[in-house]
């Protein structure tokens, strides 16, 4: 579903992200661990079309984001550490926008809409403006509407920030329903027993250079002999 | 299609619902914005229906002279809708996050280009809109035609008409964007400006209004005739030719005539919105790339060679606060592109200005009447007067709003914020202030001593009035979720601001011209020419600006101060 190849970007003299190659297919849980810095958000903004590769491509299902960048984004439901919504809207008016820009047919979308309401357990507060939303509300109204059209491909960044423990829970849970239906889903986080509970595979990069990627099995069979669990683990091979 | 009309429906709910907070602080806040701008069309529509009668009654420079009089102003309006849609699409296009997250989203490029072209089209031409459309309803009232020829005229002349302007400044932004990637902004910056230079010397070389004057009144009396074959054939492909002709041929009631000018006008729109969308599928993304990696290398180069203009580690005579103030504020100026870009095209204004005073003064010197005499005074007085009101706008009225989403920072820590805001308002009131006495001395130097120093002292008061006004309505109208300055600048509350500094400028012309005007006639006579009435307006100025600097400091700091 998503295939990075040969992926670089640099900044001038700065390289951000450094000749990264991977593969993530339906069903997988790929967890993206790295240090502040390290690359996570660049390779997110690639994948999203919010950047362009200095050297590589970005493929989702097949279709280059740069040259068939709509199709390419038809497929993606990508959700930002620091999501935009309007603020002037409800959280039901904003995912109504935003059902329409993927060209969702109104009856079916009501219906949508209010299936995730219930699934993200926001119906208490989707009618009020996100301006009086906190930053949990917020990333809960993004969730949502990243789930609207069926993404073959969730792109997550940071998807635990702010959300009290409740919250983290639901996020928890859907993002592993989504996996189980045939999801692909490529996150990055500092939580690290986050990522250890929730995926599949593991990738860390640092200054920029995938330094470690593989199944989660492995990862634990790693920790099983040498470490006592992902944290140490992580920060060994950051240091 | 419907992916364009179900995105502009939602932002026009959030227009809508920008506008609908209503309680008793914001209902007057509203009225008051209304009447301002209610009391400001009315004064347009006077003075556009008094200057027609003087130019038509008193001057009798006939229809023709008169339409190519509007012909100027409409290209002095085309440029500044042009060159305002250049600098605000900047940051619409660019900065705003709203783009960000619709790049995200399965939407072509110049479906993005366009959402974000009519919000910023909408945005920063409405006050100019108002303004031509008073101007129009003065005209319109003059010339005894219908009421509905205004709207007719609004929707079919000049709204084609900014929007040539306006999609023409759009493109300007691709271009420059799509060849800073290749030649460096710098280059490419110097280029255009170098291009808007050229045009605007080449237009008053082609149009060269004194000559065309004196051709006209060679067939006096029939001076109200069509002289168009005077004009050099290259200014008829200008829309504000295009604009002029219509308003001469419908006021002279010969609307067939008119009618294939309001055509040309739509279709060239429509052409140049057209154009402007091929070069956004084009381009429109490349440019956002090249905006990314322009922030992204100048963070890089800073790192990297090492000259550090300004550092917090190096060692200060000032004290730690006021140290951290004046750093900060540094800083964050030399940082931002959009500030430190803006304050050298105001400076290069200012040069030019400085350089073209040398011969305006030996034309006051030397006009043959004094009435001429103090006009030309007045008008560059009143150009070191706006230059400061502009500089003003731009820099101090943002000032509050750019304490942004930091202001948790200053709301937590110990300190007065009545200091903190005098501290950094002061930073750039000095600029502010030195710029204009320098602007002042040189358009004066070559007059009397006494008149230079009472001009100094007259512009330290309206320096003071302008600084410490938008410092008051910047604090009224703060916008902390604002990242951007210009879109501050460029506000509802920037737009009330101006407003009243426009009415502050009217004000100073019916303050000096009669003391002026004295003063020109005894130094003619070459009696001794009383400076008293002079130092009255300077008094009264002085009183102003207390007032005026008291009550806005004071209410500044209080607004500063509320819940957030």
């Amino acid at each position: 579903m998503l295939k990075l190849t040969n992926l670089t970007k640099k900044f001038g003299n700065f390289t951000a992200v450094n000749n990264i190659n991977l593969e993530i297919n339906a069903g997988d849980f790929f967890g993206f661990l790295g240090q502040n810095g390290a690359g996570k958000t660049t390779t997110i903004k690639m994948i999203t079309g919010l950047y362009a590769p200095t050297n590589g491509t970005v493929q989702i299902g097949g279709f280059d984001i740069q040259k068939n960048h709509i199709e390419a984004k038809k497929l993606i439901g990508y959700i930002p550490d620091q999501p935009f919504l309007y603020e002037k809207l409800t959280g039901k008016e904003f995912l109504f926008f935003c059902g329409g820009l993927y060209k969702i047919e109104k009856n079916k979308l009501k219906k949508i809409i209010e299936e995730t309401i219930d699934q993200l357990k926001i119906d208490q507060w989707v009618d009020k403006r996100t301006e009086e939303y906190s930053q949990g509300m917020k990333q809960r109204i993004a969730i949502a509407s990243a789930l609207l059209h069926n993404p073959k491909l969730l792109v997550v960044d940071e998807p635990m920030v702010g959300l009290d423990p409740q919250s983290a829970l639901i996020v928890k849970n859907v993002l592993k329903q989504k996996a189980s239906e045939g999801v692909a889903i490529f996150m990055s986080t500092h939580s690290l027993n986050v990522a250890e509970e929730v995926c599949s595979r593991i990738g860390i990069i640092k200054d920029g250079l995938m330094i470690f990627e593989d199944k989660k099995e492995v990862v634990e069979e790693i920790i099983g002999t040498d470490h006592q669990n992902l944290e140490s683990l992580f920060l060994q091979m950051t240091k | 299609m419907s992916l364009l009309l179900h995105i502009l429906k939602f932002k026009i709910l959030t227009f809508i619902k920008l506008q609908d907070e209503l309680n008793f602080k914001s209902l007057i806040k509203q009225l008051s914005a209304s009447v301002v701008y209610l009391l400001f069309a009315i004064g347009i529509f006077f003075f556009t229906r008094n200057i027609i009668t003087y130019l038509i009654e008193d001057a009798k420079i006939g229809m023709f002279l008169l339409h190519r009089f509007v012909f100027v102003v409409l290209f002095i309006f085309f440029m500044t809708v042009n060159i305002g849609n250049i600098v605000v699409s900047y940051s619409t296009f660019f900065k705003s996050r709203e783009v960000g997250f619709l790049i995200t989203m399965p939407i072509s490029f110049e479906k993005i280009f366009l959402i974000k072209f009519l919000d910023n089209f909408f945005y920063s031409s409405s006050t100019l809109l108002l303004m031509v459309s008073a101007a129009l309803a003065g005209y319109t009232s003059y010339f005894g035609l219908p009421w509905y020829f205004i709207p007719f005229a609004v929707a079919f002349l000049i709204l084609p008409f900014m929007f040539i302007a306006g999609t023409l400044g759009a493109i300007t932004l691709l271009v420059i964007m799509r060849f800073a990637a290749t030649f460096g902004i710098k280059k490419v910056l110097v280029a255009i400006a170098s291009v808007y230079g050229t045009a605007v010397i080449l237009f008053y070389i082609f149009s060269s209004p004194v000559q065309l004057v004196t051709k006209v009144f060679e067939y006096f009396p029939n001076i109200n005739n069509y002289f168009g074959f005077l004009e050099s054939p290259i200014i008829k492909l200008l829309p504000n030719h295009w604009v002029a002709d219509a308003l001469y041929w419908i006021s002279s009631g010969r609307f067939i005539a008119a009618g294939w000018y309001f055509y040309l006008l739509i279709v060239v729109s429509i052409l140049f919105l057209l154009f402007s969308l091929y070069l956004a599928k084009k381009w429109f993304y490349k440019a956002w790339l090249v905006f990314l990696n322009l922030s992204g290398e100048l963070s890089v180069k800073k790192k990297s060679n090492g000259k550090v203009i300004c550092t917090f580690e190096n060692k200060s005579s000032l004290k730690p606060r006021r140290e951290a103030l004046v750093k900060r504020e540094l800083l964050l100026f030399i940082r931002e592109p959009s500030q430190w870009t803006h304050f050298i095209i105001m400076l290069f204004l200012i040069t030019i200005f400085i350089l073209s005073l040398s011969n305006i003064d030996v034309m006051i010197l030397n006009a043959y009447n004094i009435y001429l005499k103090t006009l030309i005074y007045l008008i560059i007085y009143l150009f070191n007067v706006f230059l400061i009101a502009s500089m003003s706008l731009r820099f101090i009225f943002p000032l509050i709003s750019l304490e942004g989403e930091t202001i948790w920072k200053i709301r937590s820590a110990p300190l007065d914020y009545k200091k903190l805001m005098l501290t950094r308002l002061f930073i750039y009131f000095s600029v502010i202030f030195v710029i204009g006495q320098l602007l002042n001395f040189v358009s004066n130097y070559q007059f009397s001593i006494m008149l230079a120093l009472i001009s100094q002292l007259n512009t330290a008061c309206v320096t003071i009035t302008l600084v410490s006004l938008n410092f008051g309505m910047g604090a009224a109208y703060a916008n902390y979720k604002e990242k951007n300055p210009i879109r501050v600048a460029s506000s509802q509350g920037a737009s009330l601001t101006f407003l009243f500094t426009i009415i502050y400028l009217v004000f100073l012309v019916v303050l000096l011209f009669a003391p002026l005007t004295n003063y020109f006639y005894a130094m003619d006579k070459g009696s001794f020419a009383s400076l008293s009435q002079l130092l009255y307006t300077s008094a009264i100025l002085g009183m102003i600006s207390f007032i005026v600097s008291y009550l806005s400091i004071t209410k500044g700091v209080r607004l500063f101060n509320k819940d957030i």
